[in-house]
């Protein structure tokens, strides 16, 4: 078992400057502060499916057939990809060879906050992707072993899927401790961030 | 209901197919819809340049199709009105929010023949008569292809959901013609 920076390090650090990632919340806030924490600026070549649970899966594998030269990351979440398991199927048909989908499998929703049960959290992603199709599927639960893993699993030819068995954010919120306001650019972020990629991908950014 | 009644509403499909090429399409994603069951035999045929993504749901229409966008392709999205209905959320979030142009065929599965050519608010079927009032709830511009002289509006659609960055709805009323 591996905390979420642990999980999502590697893939900032270590993903080509020219690969596109497509992330869910959960992903999303932990590598904001990866990014912050090493002094990166904000990637134009992220974009966070939010809030919207369940669509990165596709959002990746539209990048990934339109852009097949480069690699695409879609970071998503037990609970996310719960929502929209068909897209395993939907991701296995078009069969992207440069696609790796990386599960964040922390049995939980509003991690961090309520840390709220997700519906199965002993489901096999492992398993669904590999009867749906997708090339290569596996199970990383050693926060040692990962980032060596993330490169080897980016370099192969996809759709590759890698369940990766993380622990919940500390809970912060309860009694005293009540959630706040969400602020305008958690529905603003996406917007912005879809059009600093466009710009990227034409080489305007 | 004559047939001819009907013939007045249907666009063959190779003239749709056409003006989808007219467009630049290059991908249609869909979940497969019974209004539009003659472009949808036309593509699992073949058609060079139009690639066919067929999807689970709607919801993984929209999310891939917005992909293809953000990665400089041009899809078309076919479904059908319940479909249209099943993907609110991803629309609100795709393109009311995060203002990805999008164009939608919407097909209006259940509608009564006799209901063609009168105000689709007027059919006997929520599923039919619900769609006009939820785009306009949802600020979803929208256009109707009626007839064959109508297929211009998707070239319109395309030019709207540039400016707007925005969905936009074109609702295919009568079963294609198969021609």
């Amino acid at each position: 078992m591996m905390n979420m920076i642990q999980a999502c390090a590697p893939i900032a650090q270590r993903r080509p400057a020219d690969s596109l990632l497509v992330a869910t919340m959960g992903a999303m806030f932990a590598l904001d502060r990866i990014e912050a924490e090493l002094g990166l600026p904000k990637p134009a070549n992220r974009i966070n499916a939010v809030p919207l649970m369940g669509g990165s899966a596709g959002i990746g594998l539209g990048l990934a057939l339109a852009q097949p030269q480069r690699r695409v990351i879609v970071v998503d979440g037990d609970a996310s990809l719960l929502m929209e398991l068909g897209s395993l199927n939907t991701v296995a048909v078009q069969a992207p060879a440069n696609l790796l989908h990386v599960v964040i499998h922390n049995g939980a929703q509003f991690s961090g906050l309520a840390n709220s049960r997700s519906p199965h959290a002993s489901f096999s992603f492992t398993q669904a992707a590999r009867n749906a199709g997708y090339r290569h599927a596996e199970t990383v639960d050693d926060p040692a072993a990962w980032p060596a893993r993330f490169s080897a699993l980016l370099a192969q030819d996809g759709p590759v899927l890698v369940d990766l068995m993380v622990a919940p954010m500390p809970q912060q919120t309860g009694p005293g401790f009540e959630q706040s306001e969400m602020p305008d650019v958690q529905f603003e972020r996406m917007g912005q961030e879809a059009r600093a990629l466009q710009a990227f991908l034409q080489g305007t950014s | 209901m004559t047939d001819k009644h009907l013939k007045d509403h249907s666009v063959p499909a190779s003239r749709y197919v056409a003006a989808l090429r007219q467009c630049g399409v290059g991908h249609v994603v869909t979940v497969p819809d019974w209004v539009q069951l003659a472009l949808h035999a036309r593509l699992e045929a073949g058609e060079d340049g139009l690639a066919l993504i067929n999807t689970c749901n709607e919801n993984q229409a929209v999310t891939v199709a917005a992909g293809l966008t953000l990665g400089g392709q041009r899809p078309v999205l076919v479904m059908q009105n319940q479909g249209f209905y099943n993907c609110v959320n991803t629309l609100r979030a795709v393109c009311l929010d995060a203002r990805i142009p999008l164009v939608l065929m919407v097909g209006q599965f259940g509608r009564e023949f006799d209901n063609l050519g009168q105000p689709a608010t007027a059919s006997r079927r929520t599923m039919v008569r619900l769609m006009e009032p939820l785009l306009d709830i949802l600020g979803i511009a929208f256009h109707r292809l009626d007839a064959t002289a109508d297929l211009p509006c998707i070239e319109k659609a395309y030019a709207q959901a540039a400016d707007t960055g925005n969905a936009v709805v074109v609702l295919v009323s009568a079963p294609l013609a198969w021609s």
